[in-house]
C-alpha cells in the first residue's frame, strides 16, 4: 500500500512532487505505527475459532454418534444366524434308536434305544457318562412319545400295554470346596466323576448335571399292538395330570387321564387311570392313522392319516369325546407324515408326504361346518423340504420347529418370521432315518440317527422372530382371524407369540401429531398473524415472551392435566365439548359483527382494553352456554347419549357429519352470495355509514349462516341415505383416553413452536411491502391475507412442519393421556401407542440385547428418522424462504 | 419548542395552478412521542402540478408526506395537531375511513416493492382489494395504468410473469403504475428514484412529466437538480419547519431565504 504512488500523470511536476512527499509522509506514518495486531488479541481470535469449530463439529459427531449407536444396536436383529459348531459320533446301541433329549447347556444327551438300552453321553466328545438296561418283560416297542420338555416319555407296546419312563436331567451346583476328588476330564470345560459332570460357570461354582432315567409300570390299554401315541403332562407340578392318546393296530383311538396322587404321609404315588374311546374315524379301506396328536390340557386330539386329512376331536368333555372337525390339509393319497404343536399349542405344524410344512390355527369363524364352531385355518405354508418329512419337533420356548426329510435334510424353522433359519449341514449317513430335537435354549440341534449315530450342532440367532416382514408387514399371528399389524411384545404368558409390528406405533405417532395440528396450526397461526400484523409493538413485545415460555412448560404437567383432568371432563361433558368447538367460534363471529354495528363513537372510545374484554366475554358467554346447552344438544342429535352413538347402536351419521360440514357449507354458501350478488353489496354497503353498514353486515352473516346451517344438514342427509356413516371410521366407540384429548392438550405443547416460527416468518417480510398494500387501501386483514402470509409462506409451512416434528417426538403428553393401546383406527374417540410413548413404556422392562430391547431401539430410530426427515424438510424450505426474501 | 426567539414564518411564492388547490395543509405539527418533528407547517398543494419536498436529511419530509395518507398511523406514540384538508374534509377529523382516504392517494416508496405476484397481479391490486372482480374492468385498468406508467409496450407480453424478474427501473414505474390503477386524486412519491441507476431515473423522471396535470403529484427528493427538473413548486423544509414554498424557478435561482439558497447552492445538507 506504502509504495503505490497516487494520482493519475500530470503535467504538473511540483503537484507531483507534493504528491510524492505526502505518499511518503503517509508511508512513514504506517510504517511507525504497529503493523502487527496484538498477539494477545490474534490468540484470542485463534482460540475462539478452535472452540467454535470444535464445538460445532462435537455436535455433528454427537447427532451422527447416536444415530450409529441406535442402528448398531438394531443391526443384529436384522442379520441371519450363523452355526458355532458341530460333532458326530457313533453310540453303542443294537437296536434302532427311539428316543432322544439333551439339556439346555448342550452338556448331557440321553437316546433310547428299542432294546431298553439307554445310554447318556457328552454331547460335545460323546464319551458315555451313563448306561440303564430297561427291562420291557419282552414286549417290543412299537410307538413312543413325549412331552414338550422331552423328559417324560411314553412307550407303546406290541402287547397293548404302555409303560411311562424318564430320560431326564437333573441339575445341581457344587461348590469348589465340595468337588469331588478322582474327576476325569472330558474337555477344557467339563469333567466327570460316576455319571455326574461338573461344568465350572462364572461364579466359581460347578454345574452338576446327572441323568434322570427310570421306567414306569405297564398299564394294558388294548389288546392289539399300540402303533401311535402322544403323551402329555399337565395340571401342576404337585397334581399332575398325565395324559395319553393311543392308536392301536385295529383303529381304535383312545384318550386315557391318570392322575397322580401323592400320600402326604407316605409319600406313596397313586396313579388312578382313565381310559375313554374316541368316536371311530370311519376310514376307508387301505386308509390309516400316521400320527396322533393331544393338548397338554388333553381337551383336544388331532389325528393324520395316510389319505392327506387331519382330524380334531373335542375332547372337553371327557368322557363324551366327540369328532369336532375333519380337514383336508394335503392333497389327496398325500400322507401326513409328521405333525407337531409349536409352544403354546397354538400352532398346529403338519409335514406331508411331499415335503410341504404347514401351520394351521384352530379360529373361532362360528361355522357350522364343525360341532364347536372353530375350525382349522391354514395360516401359513413355509417352505417345503425336497423329501417326505419325516419328523418334526418343536423348540420349548419359541415358534421354532427343526423338520427332518426322508433325504436326511435337516432344517430349522421359525414360524412367525416365515424364515428358515438354518439347513444343517450332513456330514454323517443320510440314509438311516433320523430324528432330531432343538435344545431348550434354540440354540442347538441334535440329531440322533436309528443306527445311533449323533450328531448335534450348535447355532446362534438371537432374533430369529424378527424380519423387516414381521416389522412393517402384515403378520397372521397365532389366534387371530387374518393378518395384520400387531404390537404385542410381552403377554400374559411366556408361550405367547411377541408381535413386534411398528406399524401400530408409527400409525398412532401419525395420528396423535395429527390431531394435535389440527387444534395447534389454525390457532398457532392465527395468533402470529394477529400479533404481527394487528396488534401494537408493546402488545407483541408481552404476548411473544410469554408463549415462548408456554413452550417452557414440562410436558409431564400438561399430560399429568389432560389425564387427570381434561380426559374425565372430556368423558363427562363430551356433549357439551362438542358443541363447545361450534359455539366459541360463533360467540367470537357474533361478537365481531356486534362490533361492527355499533355506533363510530362508542367504537373509538371503547377500542383499547375493553374490546379485548368483550372478546374474553364472548368465549366465556359462549362456553357456558355451551355447557349449559350440552344435554340439549345430546338428546337432539345424539338421541341423548353420545358415548353410545358412537358405537353405532343408536341414531344415525347425519348429525355429526352436519357438525363437521358446517364451516365448508358456510364457505360454500359464502362463496355463492359473493358470486351472485357480490358487487351489488358492495355498492349497497359502500353507500351507507359504517355502523349501519355493520349492522345490515350481520344480518347478512346470519341468513349466510342459517343457510349454511341448512346445505350442511341437507348434505349430511344425502350421505346418510348413500350410507355413509362416519362412525366406525373416523368416529367410533368412545375411550376416555383418546385421540381428542391427547391432540387438544399436544396442542398446547407444539403451540408455542409454530407460534413463534410463524410470526419470526411474518415479521421478516419487508415492512415496504406491507407498506406498499397498506396505501394502496387495502385493510390490514386483506395485506396479512394477500401480501404478508404468501410472502412468508415457506417459513410458515416450515414452522409448521416444526410443529409436526415436535409433535411426533412429544412422550409425555401421549405416555400418560393416550391410553397406550397400539390399535390402528382413525377414531378421534380411540385411545393411540406413540413410537416415543412406547419406548418410555416398554424400555425399562426390556432384558438388555433382547429382541424387545432392539425393536425398541429401532423405534427409536425409525423416530429419530421421522423428526430428521421433518425437520431437514422444513430447514431446506426455510433456506429457500431466506433467499427469497433477499430479493423482495 | 427549543428556540427562545420566535421563528421566522415561511416565505411563500407559490405558482397556483388553474384547478387551485388539491391538499390544504394547516397549521400542522406532528411529535413522535416527546419529540416534535413537524412545527407549524401550512401548505396549499395545488392540483394538477407537481410539488417536490427537499430539504436535508431529518426535516421532517418524508414524515409530512407520509402523513397526507395516514401512513404514519401504525407508529407508536404519535401525536398529531392541525388539519390537512383533501377537498372538503380533514384527513384527520374523527371518523375517517382512511382505508377509503388511502384509495384517494396513490403512493410510491422509496424502494420499488413490486409483490411476490405476476405484473398484471401487482397492478390491480388496488381493484382487487376494493372488491372488483370483474375481468373486463381488471384488464381495462391493467393496460391504463401500464401505458401511463409507460410500462405497456415492455411488459404486455409477460404480464403473468413475475414481477420480481423485472429490472429495478421497471418495478418501480410498476409500482407507480400500481399507484394510478385505483385512479387516485394525488400521487405520493417518496424519493421515487433514490434506488435506481441515471437511466431508469430519468425515465422516472420523464413519467413524471407525463403524468404532470393528470395528477396532483408531490414528491420528496434528496436531489435538487431533480426537483429543479420536475416540480412546478419545491418545499425547502429544515428541522421540522418549513422554510420556504413556492416557484421552483425562484427556489433555485433566486431563494428568498438565507437558509434556502444555502441548501440549494450545496453549502450544507
Amino acid at each position: 500500500m506504502s509504495d503505490t504512488t497516487p494520482g493519475g500523470h500530470s503535467d504538473d511536476y511540483g503537484t507531483e512532487l507534493r504528491a510524492q512527499q505526502s505518499s511518503d509522509a503517509i508511508a512513514s506514518r504506517l510504517r511507525q505505527r504497529d503493523m502487527k495486531t496484538r498477539a494477545s488479541v490474534k490468540l484470542g481470535e485463534k482460540v475462539a475459532k478452535w472452540v467454535i469449530t470444535i464445538g460445532g463439529l462435537m455436535v455433528i459427531v454427537a447427532v451422527l454418534g447416536i444415530m450409529v449407536f441406535l442402528f448398531r444396536v438394531v443391526a443384529p436383529m436384522l442379520g441371519g444366524g450363523e452355526i458355532l459348531g458341530n460333532v458326530r459320533y457313533q453310540l453303542d446301541t443294537r437296536q434302532d434308536t427311539i428316543w432322544n433329549n439333551g439339556d439346555e447347556f448342550q452338556t448331557l444327551g440321553t437316546v433310547v434305544a428299542a432294546e431298553g438300552r439307554v445310554i447318556t453321553f457328552h454331547i460335545p466328545t460323546g464319551t458315555e457318562i451313563a448306561r440303564t438296561q430297561w427291562d420291557f418283560n419282552g414286549a417290543e416297542v412299537t410307538a413312543v412319545a413325549g412331552t414338550l420338555a422331552r423328559d417324560r416319555i411314553a412307550l407303546g407296546f406290541d402287547d397293548g400295554t404302555v409303560r411311562f419312563a424318564e430320560v431326564g436331567f437333573a441339575s445341581t451346583t457344587t461348590s469348589r470346596r465340595n468337588l469331588p476328588d478322582g474327576l476325569r476330564d472330558l474337555d477344557a470345560r467339563d469333567r466327570e466323576l460316576d455319571g455326574r459332570v461338573f461344568t465350572e460357570v462364572g461364579t466359581g461354582d460347578f454345574r452338576t448335571l446327572s441323568p434322570v432315567v427310570s421306567l414306569g409300570e405297564s398299564q394294558a390299554i388294548s389288546d392289539s399292538a399300540i402303533v401311535a401315541l402322544d403323551y402329555r403332562i399337565g395340571g401342576t407340578r404337585e397334581r399332575p395330570t398325565l395324559s395319553f392318546a393311543t392308536v392301536d393296530a385295529a383303529g381304535v383311538l383312545r384318550v386315557s387321564r391318570s392322575r397322580v396322587t401323592v400320600n402326604m404321609m407316605t409319600g406313596a404315588e397313586t396313579v388312578d387311570t382313565t381310559t375313554v374311546e374316541l368316536p371311530s374315524l370311519g376310514l376307508a379301506d387301505g386308509v390309516s392313522v400316521t400320527g396322533i396328536l393331544l393338548s397338554g390340557s388333553a381337551d383336544r386330539a388331532i389325528v393324520a392319516t395316510d389319505d392327506g386329512v387331519v382330524f380334531r376331536y373335542d375332547l372337553r368333555n371327557f368322557d363324551n369325546p366327540s369328532l369336532a372337525e375333519q380337514r383336508r390339509v394335503a392333497s389327496e393319497g398325500v400322507a401326513v407324515t409328521a405333525m407337531t404343536f409349536l409352544s403354546g399349542e397354538e400352532s398346529l405344524v403338519v409335514g406331508g408326504e411331499d415335503g410341504s410344512v404347514g401351520v394351521y390355527f384352530r379360529l373361532q369363524t362360528g361355522t357350522d361346518a364343525t360341532t364347536d364352531g372353530r375350525e382349522l385355518v391354514r395360516a401359513r405354508e413355509h417352505t417345503p423340504m425336497p423329501a417326505a418329512i419325516v419328523d418334526l419337533s418343536e423348540a420349548q420356548r419359541q415358534k421354532e420347529f427343526s423338520a427332518v426329510d426322508a433325504d436326511g435334510n435337516v432344517w430349522v424353522y421359525h414360524s412367525t418370521s416365515d424364515r428358515v433359519l438354518f439347513e444343517l449341514a450332513r456330514s454323517g449317513d443320510v440314509t438311516t432315518p433320523s430324528t432330531a430335537m432343538i435344545f431348550p435354549r434354540s440354540n442347538g440341534v441334535m440329531l440322533v440317527s436309528q443306527g445311533g449315530e449323533v450328531e448335534a450342532w450348535q447355532y446362534r440367532d438371537s432374533h430369529p422372530e424378527v424380519t423387516l416382514g414381521v416389522l412393517f408387514g402384515r403378520i397372521w399371528y397365532e389366534g387371530y382371524s387374518e393378518p395384520q399389524f400387531v404390537w404385542q411384545s410381552t403377554a400374559g404368558t411366556d408361550l405367547a407369540e411377541p408381535k413386534y409390528s411398528l406399524v401400530p406405533l408409527i400409525f398412532g405417532t401419525l395420528k396423535a401429531a395429527f390431531y394435535a395440528m389440527i387444534f395447534a396450526a389454525p390457532i398457532a397461526l392465527m395468533a402470529a398473524i394477529y400479533t404481527s400484523e394487528f396488534v401494537h409493538g408493546r402488545v407483541r413485545a408481552t404476548v411473544k415472551p410469554m408463549m415462548e415460555m408456554m413452550e417452557a412448560l414440562p410436558t409431564v404437567v400438561l399430560g399429568f392435566i389432560a389425564a387427570l383432568v381434561l380426559a374425565p371432563f372430556v368423558e363427562e361433558w363430551i356433549a357439551a365439548v362438542l358443541l363447545g368447538f361450534i359455539a366459541v367460534p360463533l360467540g367470537l363471529m357474533v361478537g365481531a359483527f356486534a362490533w361492527q354495528a355499533l355506533p363510530p363513537r362508542i367504537v373509538l372510545r371503547y377500542d383499547g382494553l375493553p374490546k379485548f374484554a368483550l372478546m374474553a366475554m364472548s368465549i366465556l358467554i359462549t362456553a357456558w352456554l355451551a355447557y349449559r346447552a350440552g344435554p340439549w344438544f345430546e338428546s337432539a342429535l345424539f338421541d341423548g347419549d353420545f358415548k353410545a352413538w358412537t358405537t353405532g347402536r343408536i341414531g344415525t351419521g347425519t348429525p355429526f357429519m352436519f357438525i363437521i360440514l358446517l364451516p365448508l357449507s358456510y364457505m360454500a354458501v359464502a362463496w355463492g352470495f359473493r358470486r351472485v350478488m357480490g358487487e351489488f353489496w358492495r355498492g349497497r354497503m359502500r353507500s351507507m355509514a359504517r355502523h349501519e353498514a355493520g349492522r345490515l353486515d350481520a344480518l347478512r352473516w346470519l341468513v349466510l349462516l342459517l343457510g349454511a346451517f341448512v346445505l350442511s344438514y341437507a348434505v349430511a342427509s344425502v350421505l346418510t341415505l348413500v350410507g355413509y356413516d362416519p362412525r366406525g371410521g373416523f368416529v367410533d366407540s368412545y375411550q376416555q383416553r383418546n385421540a381428542l384429548v391427547v391432540g387438544f392438550v399436544m396442542a398446547f405443547a407444539v403451540i408455542p413452536n409454530i407460534y413463534t416460527l410463524t410470526e419470526d416468518a411474518l415479521n421478516s417480510v419487508p415492512g415496504h411491502l406491507r407498506a406498499g398494500s397498506l396505501a394502496t387501501g387495502a385493510t390490514p386483514w386483506q395485506t396479512a391475507m394477500w401480501i404478508v402470509l404468501p410472502t412468508a409462506a415457506s417459513g410458515v409451512f416450515s414452522a409448521l412442519m416444526m410443529g409436526f416434528g415436535r409433535a411426533v417426538g412429544e412422550t409425555m403428553i401421549v405416555v400418560m393421556a393416550a391410553g397406550n393401546t397400539p390399535i390402528m383406527e382413525w377414531n378421534i374417540f380411540s385411545g393411540l401407542r406413540t413410537l416415543s410413548a412406547n419406548i418410555a413404556i416398554e424400555l425399562p422392562e426390556a432384558v438388555k440385547d433382547g429382541t424387545n430391547y432392539r425393536v425398541l431401539f429401532l423405534a427409536a430410530l425409525t423416530l429419530f428418522i421421522m423428526t430428521f426427515v421433518l425437520n431437514t424438510i422444513a430447514e431446506l424450505i426455510r433456506q429457500r424462504f431466506r433467499k427469497r426474501a433477499f430479493q423482495l | 419548542m427549543t428556540t427562545a426567539t420566535a421563528p421566522e414564518p415561511t416565505v411563500y411564492h407559490l405558482r397556483r395552478s388553474a384547478e387551485g388547490s388539491a391538499l390544504d395543509i394547516r397549521d400542522f405539527n406532528l411529535w413522535y412521542g416527546k419529540s416534535q418533528a413537524l412545527h407549524d407547517i401550512n401548505m396549499e398543494i395545488q392540483k394538477g402540478s407537481v410539488t417536490a419536498l427537499i430539504g436535508p436529511s431529518g426535516c421532517g419530509k418524508s414524515t409530512l408526506l407520509r402523513c397526507l395518507n395516514r401512513m404514519n398511523d401504525l407508529i407508536d406514540d404519535l401525536r398529531i395537531d392541525g388539519q390537512i384538508q383533501v377537498g372538503d374534509f380533514d384527513i384527520y377529523g374523527p371518523g375517517v375511513d382512511v382505508i377509503a382516504l388511502r384509495k384517494r392517494m396513490g403512493m410510491v416508496f422509496q424502494k420499488p416493492n413490486p409483490f411476490a405476484m405476476s405484473i398484471y397481479d401487482n397492478v390491480v391490486y388496488p381493484l382487487r382489494v376494493d372488491g372488483v372482480t370483474k375481468r373486463s374492468v381488471l384488464d381495462e385498468t391493467c393496460e391504463r395504468a401500464l401505458r401511463s406508467a409507460a410500462l405497456w409496450d415492455e411488459v404486455k407480453d409477460r404480464l403473468k410473469e413475475s414481477a420480481l424478474g423485472m429490472s429495478g427501473g421497471q418495478q418501480q414505474r410498476l409500482c407507480i403504475a400500481r399507484g394510478i390503477a385505483s385512479d387516485p386524486e394525488v400521487l405520493l412519491m417518496d424519493e421515487p428514484c433514490s434506488a435506481l441507476d441515471p437511466i431508469a431515473t430519468l425515465k422516472i423522471e420523464e413519467l413524471i412529466h407525463q403524468l404532470r396535470g393528470h395528477y396532483t403529484i408531490v414528491i420528496v427528493t434528496h436531489n435538487m437538480q431533480q426537483a429543479a427538473r420536475v416540480s412546478d413548486n419545491t418545499g425547502f423544509m429544515y428541522l421540522g419547519r418549513l422554510i420556504e414554498y413556492g416557484d421552483t424557478n425562484t427556489i433555485f435561482t433566486n431563494p428568498k431565504k438565507k437558509q434556502t439558497e444555502d441548501y440549494v447552492s450545496g453549502r450544507f445538507g
